[in-house]
């Protein structure tokens, strides 16, 4: 006996139930053009949000950044230091890897030994800091680690991939000092600086382009360890520092350090360390008898 | 009359078998809307929770509460800060610190004086 169905009629009844399932009613067809071109939209917004800030962007939010550091730790206004600073500043930041941008340098008036650098340029150090320092080697070594920073775009990076902190970048008045957007991002930079620490990887980074900007400026290249040693001592006696808390081991930061100078063959230990300038420029620091 | 009676049959089925596909892939599609309608309604109150610190930018929060509250916040947290980069982050700068930041990017010590200071420490210059 023949099947009421034939096999035909089966392979093309499933044919057309497919066709029927892959040309749904119009309704349905709008809802998924819809869908998808509401996806294709927030794709492009994230990407936005990804790509890398521009550097007029990028100075944006370091004036953010540097406007609150002033306003909580202030400046120290001596000119004779400002100028010093800048000068020494300048002098190792001519030797950076980046030079699309400038460097600006300023001291805090604090008394804790720290130092910051925001994106944009903007590099800051406390008055704790420069009295820490022995000669302008070591001021130099400091300086140059800040420098190292910005150009490698430390913490530029992880707001770039931070897309939550960018949100709010395309409204019209984001781009406006102390707007909502640059306070969120300037905050977030500066909880991540201070408070959590950038990736140890990134410490060792700025270590390692701060000491060849020093030597190729002329200092010896080890005034940045230097300066660590120092800073463990004084922060085991009780000076505050985030620079302790926050960055690796100064043990290992100057092993780095040491291997480096050996692998590169900087014999520049018997360059000038310049202790009698240092000493005249920052005699304002020193405490009065 | 049997090949018509087959290809009537074969018309029939395909007709019903239509009529159930379409309204399920409707009420597929309307059922996720759904689904997202609810996983939406249901968000807000998840994040009455509070809100566990992490990640690059964890810690985060509104400009409210002393120091010591921000600083008692973030221990709880677990995290190993002391808040002092969120009371910076909180700072609102005066027209003045704005001022002082301008000052800092217009500040420049001139080529002649740089160049002699190089000079003067045996430094090098980039030129």
């Amino acid at each position: 006996m023949q099947p009421i169905v034939s096999r035909t009629g089966i392979g093309m009844l499933g044919a057309l139930t497919v066709l029927a399932l892959l040309n749904p009613p119009a309704d349905v067809h709008a809802q998924i053009f819809d869908r998808l071109k509401r996806a294709a939209k927030k794709a492009d917004e994230v990407q936005k949000k990804l790509e890398p800030m521009s550097v007029e962007e990028e100075r944006e939010v370091g004036r953010e950044v540097a406007a609150k550091l002033v306003a909580a730790l202030h400046l120290y206004k001596d000119e004779a230091l400002t100028r010093y600073v800048n000068m020494v500043g300048d002098t190792v930041a001519a030797m950076s890897d980046r030079q699309d941008i400038e460097y600006h340098f300023a001291v805090l008036d604090s008394d804790d030994i720290n130092a910051f650098s925001a994106p944009g340029g903007y590099i800051f150090m406390t008055k704790g800091a420069v009295a820490l320092c022995e000669d302008e080697s070591e001021l130099a070594g400091v300086l140059a680690h800040e420098v190292g920073h910005i150009a490698g775009k430390h913490v530029l990076k992880i707001v770039e991939r931070d897309k939550a902190l960018r949100v709010g970048m395309d409204e019209s008045k984001a781009h406006v000092p102390g707007s909502s957007y640059l306070h969120k991002m300037s905050q977030g930079i500066l909880i991540k600086m201070i408070d959590q620490g950038l990736a140890p990887g990134d410490e060792y980074d700025a270590d390692q382009r701060g000491m060849k900007y020093a030597h190729a400026a002329g200092y010896p290249a080890d005034g940045l360890s230097r300066f660590l040693t120092k800073l463990d001592q004084a922060t085991e006696q009780g000076g505050k520092s985030f620079w302790t808390r926050t960055h690796p081991p100064v043990s290992e930061r100057n092993t780095r350090i040491q291997q480096t100078i050996a692998a590169q063959h900087w014999e520049d230990a018997d360059r000038p360390k310049l202790a009698e300038r240092f000493a005249a420029e920052t005699q304002m620091l020193k405490p009065k008898a | 009359m049997k090949s018509k009676l087959r290809w009537g049959s074969l018309v029939l089925v395909w007709a019903l078998m239509l009529g159930v596909a379409a309204p399920r892939t409707m009420a597929q599609d309307n059922a996720s809307q759904d689904q997202e309608k609810t996983q939406k309604e249901e968000k807000p109150q998840k994040e009455e929770k509070p809100k566990k610190k992490g990640g690059f930018f964890g810690g985060l929060k509104a400009i409210s509460g002393s120091s010591s509250e921000q600083q008692e916040a973030t221990t709880t947290a677990g995290s190993k800060t002391v808040g002092e980069g969120e009371d910076i982050g909180n700072a609102k700068p005066s027209a003045a610190d704005r001022q002082a930041v301008t000052g800092m990017e217009s500040y420049s010590i001139p080529q002649d004086d740089l160049a002699k200071f190089q000079e003067e420490g045996q430094l090098k210059s980039n030129e």
